[in-house]
């Protein structure tokens, strides 16, 4: 009987707990997957009031359209959003954005609210690439609507690093973005594209950007020599002086720095592994070598003192100098030492192979 | 009244029950026994035969019933269960002596046929179909060492059955054989026709979600289990060896794996083990992505899914409930259907419901193919009541994952694990390796 009795409190209490379970979850906000919106692009520019307005690009679900662009403008980006989803028929959902695209006017303005904005909330991932559009974001949203036919996500293709992605294209996203806002050392590059004449996207090079601020602007070539100083430059082709063209296979960097009077030195040194893909006339290895090296020394030097002018850190030089100054010093990293940086590269390339040209 | 008379009235309902008389020598004699187990002119013959070649010619009755058979007490109490388990009562009424003779009995078993409900690939094709004695004796050719030991029990007062405990001496751990010995004797009393009384019988946690027993048909199964420690128990007219303690890994495991290569073996194993994370985590999976964490997939996937999801009008978990549903009344149906029936049943639910549940959109393609999946995952395991768990603990999944998303999955295979390490049966925990005997370098 006893037994019983305790069989029957242990089966009410496990009823109550299961009686229980709904309350606790958030179970009734939950939407399935075909009544959320799942925006990929999201562009945003200033109109003349000082309004952000947000262009979304969202890949349609049903056979008819491919692609859904909407707009609206507002004071935040928040507003915007929520009164999109008010006016569409299923609610967006911002998890799956891929790419934040600004144009040139916000980027030279500043993005540092919007970019704080994404970082802090939880909708958007802050893996999201970011990029700069040369033209007018109205111009370039209805010139991608017209082009996906046949699928709504080409600009996320265009970065997808397994897809369309390549060495000469920056590759920055947003918790980057944030990063070179709040750190005294590191600064970023950000592709700029417009909509291409016969491919769908263009390539315009890269932004500088300091301070959530767009400063100047590099060519791809120089993104991709910036690249490799990330390390991430494999796969990426280099012409040298029109005849010879080679492919990088890998790369791997050393720094020296130190500081000597108030200033400071930093010595790095890059070895590439390349293999040759074609050349033209009959250059030696020696050649190669001796040319892609210089070609590759006077690209970098030629950048670091373009940004070294503009005080933007894109190769966070800045890094290397940490334990050399304390944070009061390092605050004033961009104005007082990476203007008087001595920095010099050293590159060694490595041909590891001729590729399948039998003579050079 | 005298004992012809009490069983005559004992008796009177059953039309197989005989008392004819027949002469032995120089004493009338009464032969009782029951039509439908005792070949009666062949038992006649043949005693008669016995009794003519004896040498000594005027022998008491007693001395001569003994060399018959066995003496019993000619009251009904020890005669009835004699008759009952089909033995034939010579009575002698002059003297009063009484004894049970083994006859020649009626023919109610078949040949050694090939197994029904497991099939094999490589390996011996005989099944425990048939009667208990016949069964212990296919067992005995697949298990031929010295070491074998069968008890034989008759448990229960109502309707009582044999119960054998086959176990092999030095392979078994004598506190496991103790401890399981001694539940039977106190549990002797108890009827034991089928599975759950036995479980009642042996203690055992009769709520579990895990199976106590592993049952199989073929016999080089229970001698692997035999060879393992493990006991196995054979009910009469229970066509299937019953083996204790069940295991975590018998769910993927089975003697014919070892007629592999033993690479292929392994992979095997692998291939069942796999099945049975699908089996038991897809549903789930697919609730959680569709409905909580869709920002898990990849867009491309995402797109695509949402698509086959449009117009469905029920949220995913009552969609995977659907069909789930559908799909055990499936497997139920074709289960109890006979052979003849079962393809129809089949068909009609696997093409025509599925088909027609996609395009009336109640349910989206990803989950016809997901659910088709689990399915044909949940059956890689070996032994039915394992399966039978399998299909259970998906549903735990589902329920949590449509409650808290991801999170809730991963919780519920943190409770699944939970429960799998706390079942034990008969002291041995469930999740334990087959190492129950070191000796024996062949386990697992």
């Amino acid at each position: 009987m006893d037994k019983l009795a305790t069989i029957r409190i242990t089966f009410k209490f496990v009823l109550l707990l299961v009686a229980m379970v709904p309350f606790v979850t958030g179970c009734w906000d939950i939407k399935d997957i075909n009544h959320r919106s799942l925006p990929v692009i999201m562009g945003i520019s200033l109109t003349e009031e000082n309004q952000y307005k947000v262009f979304l690009d969202i890949p349609a679900t049903n056979e008819t359209s491919t692609v859904n662009i909407v707009s609206e403008t507002g004071d935040t980006i928040n507003k915007i959003i929520d009164h999109i989803s008010m006016n569409m028929e299923t609610q967006v959902d911002l998890l799956h954005l891929k790419i934040v695209i600004v144009d040139k006017n916000f980027a030279r303005n500043g993005m540092e609210d919007i970019i704080s904005a994404f970082n802090r909330s939880r909708d958007i991932s802050s893996k999201t690439l970011f990029a700069i559009s040369d033209q007018g974001l109205d111009q370039f949203f209805s010139d991608m609507a017209a082009k996906s036919e046949h699928s709504g996500n080409i600009i996320y293709d265009f970065f997808e690093e397994n897809a369309g992605w390549n060495p000469q294209l920056a590759d920055t996203r947003i918790w980057q973005m944030f990063r070179s806002i709040h750190s005294y050392t590191h600064d970023v590059i950000v592709p700029i594209i417009r909509s291409g004449r016969s491919t769908s996207i263009e390539c315009m090079g890269s932004a500088i950007i300091k301070n959530g601020r767009m400063t100047g602007q590099i060519g791809s070539d120089e993104t991709l020599v910036a690249n490799a100083f990330y390390g991430k430059s494999a796969f990426g082709k280099v012409e040298i002086m029109d005849s010879t063209t080679v492919q990088i296979i890998s790369n791997r960097l050393t720094h020296h720095s130190w500081m000597k009077n108030d200033k400071p030195y930093l010595r790095s040194h890059l070895r590439l592994k390349v293999t040759i893909l074609d050349s033209r006339g009959h250059l030696t290895e020696e050649q190669i070598k001796e040319r892609l090296e210089a070609l590759l020394t006077s690209r970098l030097d030629q950048m670091f003192k373009k940004t070294q002018k503009e005080q933007a850190d894109i190769f966070a030089l800045g890094q290397y100098f940490r334990n050399h100054l304390n944070r009061e010093q390092l605050r004033d990293w961009r104005t007082t030492y990476y203007p008087n940086l001595d920095f010099k590269l050293h590159v060694t390339t490595i041909i590891e192979n001729r590729g399948n040209l039998k003579n050079l | 009244m005298d004992l012809k008379e009490s069983l005559a009235e004992y008796f009177k309902a059953n039309a197989d029950y005989f008392n004819v008389e027949i002469r032995l020598q120089q004493y009338q004699v009464q032969v009782i026994g029951l039509d439908s187990l005792v070949d009666l002119p062949q038992s006649i013959a043949s005693l008669q035969t016995q009794t003519s070649n004896l040498v000594k010619t005027s022998l008491p009755p007693a001395k001569l019933l003994k060399i018959l058979g066995e003496l019993v007490e000619p009251n009904l109490a020890s005669i009835i269960p004699d008759i009952m388990k089909g033995h034939l009562i010579l009575l002698e009424p002059l003297s009063g002596t009484c004894c049970a003779v083994l006859p020649i009995s009626k023919n109610v078993t078949r040949s050694v046929s090939a197994p029904e409900t497991e099939s094999t690939v490589y390996g011996s094709s005989s099944s425990f179909l048939e009667d208990i004695h016949t069964n212990i004796g296919i067992l005995r050719k697949h298990c031929t060492g010295s070491s074998l030991q069968v008890e034989a029990y008759t448990a229960g007062s109502s309707h009582p059955k044999s119960l054998m405990l086959i176990y092999q001496e030095d392979r078994i751990k004598p506190q496991l054989l103790q401890s399981i010995q001694a539940k039977i004797r106190a549990g002797l009393h108890q009827d034991v026709q089928h599975i759950q009384q036995l479980e009642n019988m042996l203690g055992l946690n009769k709520w579990s979600f895990v199976t106590n027993f592993n049952m199989t048909e073929l016999p080089q199964n229970a001698a692997h289990a035999l060879q393992q420690g493990k006991v196995v128990f054979m009910i009469d007219r229970h066509p299937f060896a019953i083996i204790l303690p069940s295991l975590v890994m018998d769910m993927f495991c089975m003697k014919d794996d070892h007629n592999y290569p033993r690479t292929f073996m392994y992979l095997i194993r692998l291939l069942r083990i796999v099945g049975v994370l699908i089996a038991t985590i897809i549903p789930g999976l697919y609730v959680a992505l569709v409905s909580i964490n869709p920002e898990v997939l990849r867009l491309q996937l995402a797109l695509s899914i949402a698509n086959s999801r449009q117009d469905v009008p029920y949220p995913a978990f009552v969609e995977t409930l659907l069909l789930l549903i559908v799909l055990e009344l499936i497997l139920e149906a074709s289960v109890r259907l006979p052979k003849s029936v079962g393809p129809t049943i089949t068909m009609v639910g696997g093409i025509i419901l599925g088909q027609a549940a996609v395009s009336a959109k109640l349910v989206s393609n990803l989950l016809i193919i997901v659910l088709a999946g689990t399915t044909i995952a949940s059956s890689t395991v070996v032994g039915f009541q394992n399966a039978v768990s399998v299909r259970v603990f998906k549903y735990l999944l589902i329920i949590l994952s449509a409650i808290y998303g991801m999170l809730g999955l991963l919780a519920g295979i943190v409770v699944i694990c939970a429960y799998m390490g706390h079942q034990k049966s008969m002291g041995i925990p469930y999740l334990s390796f087959p190492t129950l005997n070191q000796k024996d370098d062949r386990n697992g």
